[in-house]
């Protein structure tokens, strides 16, 4: 065989296998791009086209020169604005001291503190709402033993509520920059007779001051956009999410939501962009081999911040285990005596919502974690000048409220003008915008554990012969599969608990667990709503455990194969 | 003595990091902790620094215990492996750091800082971040740091480890020089021989948290006191009693009394001398040519042995030779029984 028909027989194969890979590569960023106009890009668009759209069909400003000057409007956002810093302010500053005391500090029973960071993240934003009620209401606990009178909901029972629920979040933003903090930075400032609370001054808050503002911005987000705690725990203290809500469920005027929606975008959009540049400060700072501090004891730092410390995950605790114990019992406040009564939920449908939500939930986990999976994989193919716009496309749903999604998406298909309207009163659209929803975290959490994958792994891979579908099954998704498996039960939880997003989306057949909990207490069975709760997060409670089993054993599966 | 630490022992959990160790510092002297990771040196290193506690035994500076005093109130300088430098303070910031916690006058600060840029010849970084500077610079400026505050003693923790190594051969000449200038009591730790043997005035040779042979450099690599000390301290060939006595039997002499196995030979590859002997009992296995010198492997009745020499190389691999110890070369050793990984 002559050189020449040799290497006109393997030519043609060679430059097939070339094009299907281009081919699979294309089509692996097309896909979930895609799905992000349709899901996202375009509800976006239609939400603004609708905010200007007039009550006769013409387009202009009207509808913002109403909201404007609307009384109500102007009362609602300056509630949430005093609401959200008011609680940002306590949420950071006790978020900042637990942080600290996990991590500077020497104290036992850390584990206990752990726990009750992590325990509203698997409970729906309204429990920590329910269980104020519970102890501080009307027909609380304090007031049923001590007679006092207090009157929880308006401004400071939402204020509690959404401190408690924001403060996992900024403990966990604040806590990753303690712990890149170097032990030799603190040794060096000791041996040069620097005291401690000098240490304190001049090393720790430099270090993690970008992350207290990072913290602040999120908790800030999550507290004016929540809705949970503000319908259940609000009153009459209306703010821009219950505004949201009464504009559209309860005087049907979506144009009227929509510019709401649009108000509340503004100061969302422009707290996500100072957060995310105060992220990129604090990654320059990051310094390589680090080791890691281990606080000595003493005395007069570790027992004040220990009692502190106990004394805010007990609050946590004890609003989140009260809301499970009433739920037992027969009539709060006044007969303890045990009963499983309110589990048998009498509101029509049951449990068949809960049921709903776990499958709608897995569907959105399943879905969503082969998309940004496989967008990831389409994004190391693909060249820089289209990567760019489409990396940060990927992270922009983080910065749009659950309440305007679901607007969103009910003015887009709720519409009979696109075929879109088949999706109407369907399960897989809530899967959908759960997933959306979350889309940003899901994407970064992947993209962590691609930029760690070694990509002459993938070149010794197709130097073998290897395609891209190929390497990627074989030699990326095992290397990646602890993100993907965060990834995976990280939109399974947070499909359980969401409420924001799918209230609008619900229907008299198709609801979801978060917001029979919202009708229980709006029918005023709130024992039964704390039932509700105890199951979901019974369900997420379990999934958590799962999920730590999961990486837990790809840990000791990856461990066993490099011999360690 | 200045610094002495008597019959420290430190444990850590079962591990006993460091086992009744006692070991001193006079006023202005260089002392190098030496041994092989693991060893013990980097725990002393900390204790005396005040970063570790101690266990049993205790550290004194001129008689005052300094056992029960924090880190801070030593007024020690000390140096990491990892620069360590404040990465939120200029490098100004970071040498003026210890002498404004001690409350000196701004303008006295700023002309130390002056002075300690010229002298770690560095005078026109004052105003970078340590982000902004090479690993060789960040650890002049650690060192300047370090130095500001007029340390009763210098601690150095493998301050060149992290180098390259041409900027780690030009500073270790620099701290030698400037700790004799300065004349700072130091204690360095380092698993490197050769820095230990370039810049010290004694070593510390230290193998599993015991201390194995104290001395100067001189004595450390031709007066080896065991096997460890002679492995670790350059190379060497280290031939039993019972081989020396059926093959170099001159050498016996000067051996102390023991069994057979309590004491092996050492002899300094460069101690050998080598002749062309068509009846000699070596063969040449293996030659190497390493610039300065040559490097030949032979074998022979006392096993195998290395042979380094200068000028050019005569030998080819297969040829037979004979070799010729001095008795003077040859050191008897205590065999500690321990296999070191060079």
């Amino acid at each position: 065989m002559s050189v020449e028909t040799f290497g006109a027989q393997v030519a043609p194969t060679f430059r097939r296998w070339i094009d299907s890979d281009k081919a699979l590569a294309a089509i692996c960023v097309i896909v979930p791009l895609i799905g992000l106009f349709l899901f996202f890009i375009y509800p976006m668009i239609i939400v603004f086209i609708r905010s200007i759209t007039t009550p006769d069909g013409t387009y202009g400003l009207a509808n913002y020169a109403q909201i404007l000057s609307s009384k109500g409007f102007w009362r609602a956002t300056q509630h949430s604005l005093v609401m959200g810093g008011t609680t940002t302010v306590l949420s950071v500053g006790l978020g900042f001291i637990i942080a600290l005391g996990l991590h500077r500090c020497a104290f036992p029973g850390k584990t206990l503190i752990r726990v009750a960071i992590v325990l509203p993240l698997i409970a729906p934003s309204l429990v920590q709402a329910l269980g104020l009620i519970f102890i501080l209401g009307r027909n609380g606990l304090i007031s049923q033993f001590t007679g006092v009178e207090m009157e929880i909901y308006g401004f400071w029972g939402l204020v509690i509520a959404n401190t408690l629920y924001g403060l996992p979040q900024a403990v966990m933003i604040i806590s990753a920059a303690l712990v890149l903090l170097d032990a030799r930075i603190y040794e060096a400032a000791d041996v040069l007779g620097s005291s401690p609370l000098r240490q304190f001054r001049d090393l720790t808050l430099p270090a993690v001051i970008f992350a207290v503002l990072s913290a602040s911005f999120v908790v800030f987000t999550i507290t004016i956009t929540d809705f949970g705690n503000a319908a259940v725990i609000g009153g009459d203290y209306s703010v821009l999410a219950t505004e949201i809500y009464s504009q559209v469920i309860g005087q049907r005027n979506f144009n009227m939501g929509a510019v709401v929606g649009i108000m509340l975008l503004l100061p969302v959009i422009l707290s996500y962009y100072i957060e995310r540049q105060a992220m990129k400060r604090q990654k320059t700072q990051k310094a390589t081999n680090v080791h890691s501090y281990v606080p000595r004891f003493r005395a007069i730092r570790d027992v004040p911040m220990g009692i502190v410390n106990f004394l805010i995950a007990g609050m946590i605790l004890s609003v989140i285990c009260i809301v499970i114990y009433a739920s037992f019992v027969k009539l709060w406040p006044y007969n303890f005596d045990f009963t499983l009564k309110h589990y048998n939920i009498t509101l029509a449908g049951g449990y068949s919502s809960l049921w709903m939500t776990v499958w709608i939930s897995i569907g959105a986990a399943v879905a969503g974690t082969l998309a940004v999976f496989t967008l990831a994989i389409g994004l190391r193919h693909t060249p820089e000048i289209i990567a760019q716009p489409v990396r940060i496309l990927a992270a922009m749903p983080a910065a749009v409220p659950g309440m305007v999604l679901g607007l969103a998406y009910i003015l887009t298909f709720n519409s009979t003008a696109t075929p879109l309207y088949l999706l109407y009163g369907s399960a897989t659209l809530i899967a959908v915008i759960n997933f959306y929803h979350y889309h940003t975290q899901a994407y970064l959490t992947v993209m962590t554990g691609f930029r760690q994958f070694p990509s002459e792994l993938a070149e010794a891979g197709s130097a073998l012969g290897a395609g891209i579908g190929r390497i990627s099954t074989t030699i990326i998704a095992p290397f990646v599969a602890p993100m993907l498996v965060s990834v995976f039960f990280f939109l399974f939880m947070r499909s359980m608990v969401t409420l924001s997003a799918v209230v609008f989306l619900t229907t008299p057949q198709l609801t979801v667990a978060a917001v029979t909990i919202m009708r229980l207490d709006d029918a005023g069975l709130t024992s039964q709503a704390a039932a509700f709760s105890t199951a979901v997060m019974a369900v997420v409670g379990l999934a958590l455990v799962g999920m730590k089993g999961a990486l837990l054993l790809l840990a000791k599966r990856n461990s066993r194969k490099s011999g360690r | 003595m200045y610094l002495t630490v008597s019959n420290a022992t430190k444990r850590f959990g079962t591990f006993v990091a460091l086992d009744d160790v006692s070991v001193s510092l006079k006023k202005g002297e260089f002392v190098s902790l030496l041994g092989p990771s693991g060893c013990g040196k980097t725990t002393l290193l900390r204790i005396i620094a005040g970063l570790t506690d101690i266990d049993e035994g205790d550290v004194r500076i001129e008689d005052v215990a300094m056992s029960d005093m924090p880190a801070r109130k030593r007024g020690f300088g000390i140096v990491f492996q990892s620069y360590s430098l404040f990465p939120n303070m200029s490098v100004a910031e970071n040498i003026a750091y210890g002498l404004k916690v001690r409350k000196t006058p701004s303008d006295q600060i700023r002309a130390r800082v002056k002075e300690l840029l010229e002298i770690i010849k560095l005078p026109d970084i004052i105003d970078k971040y340590p982000g902004q500077l090479s690993g060789g610079q960040q650890q002049r400026v650690a060192l300047a740091r370090a130095i500001a505050v007029d340390p009763k003693v210098l601690l150095l923790d493998e301050p060149l480890s992290a180098l390259d190594a041409n900027v780690r051969a030009s500073l270790r000449h620099e701290i030698r020089q400037l700790q004799r200038e300065l004349k700072i009591p130091t204690l360095m730790v380092t698993h490197d021989q050769e820095e230990a043997l370039e810049m010290s005035d004694r070593i510390i040779c230290m193998n599993h948290g015991v201390v194995v042979q104290v001395g100067t450099p001189e004595e450390l690599y031709h007066k080896p006191a065991t096997r460890f000390v002679a492995d670790f301290m350059g190379s060497s060939n280290l031939i039993t009693t019972k081989l020396i006595r059926e093959t170099l039997p001159h050498l016996m002499s000067k051996r102390p009394d023991g069994p057979d196995d309590a004491y092996d030979a050492c002899i300094r590859p460069e101690e050998i001398t080598l002749l062309e002997d068509e009846n000699g009992v070596a063969t040449v296995t293996s030659t190497s040519f390493l610039g300065n010198l040559n490097r030949i492997d032979l074998d022979g009745p006392f096993g195998e042995l290395l042979v380094e020499t200068h000028g050019p190389c005569n030998f080819k691999t297969g040829q037979k030779v004979s070799i010729d110890v001095k008795p003077e070369a040859c050191t008897w050793v205590l065999n500690d029984e321990i296999e070191v990984v060079a």
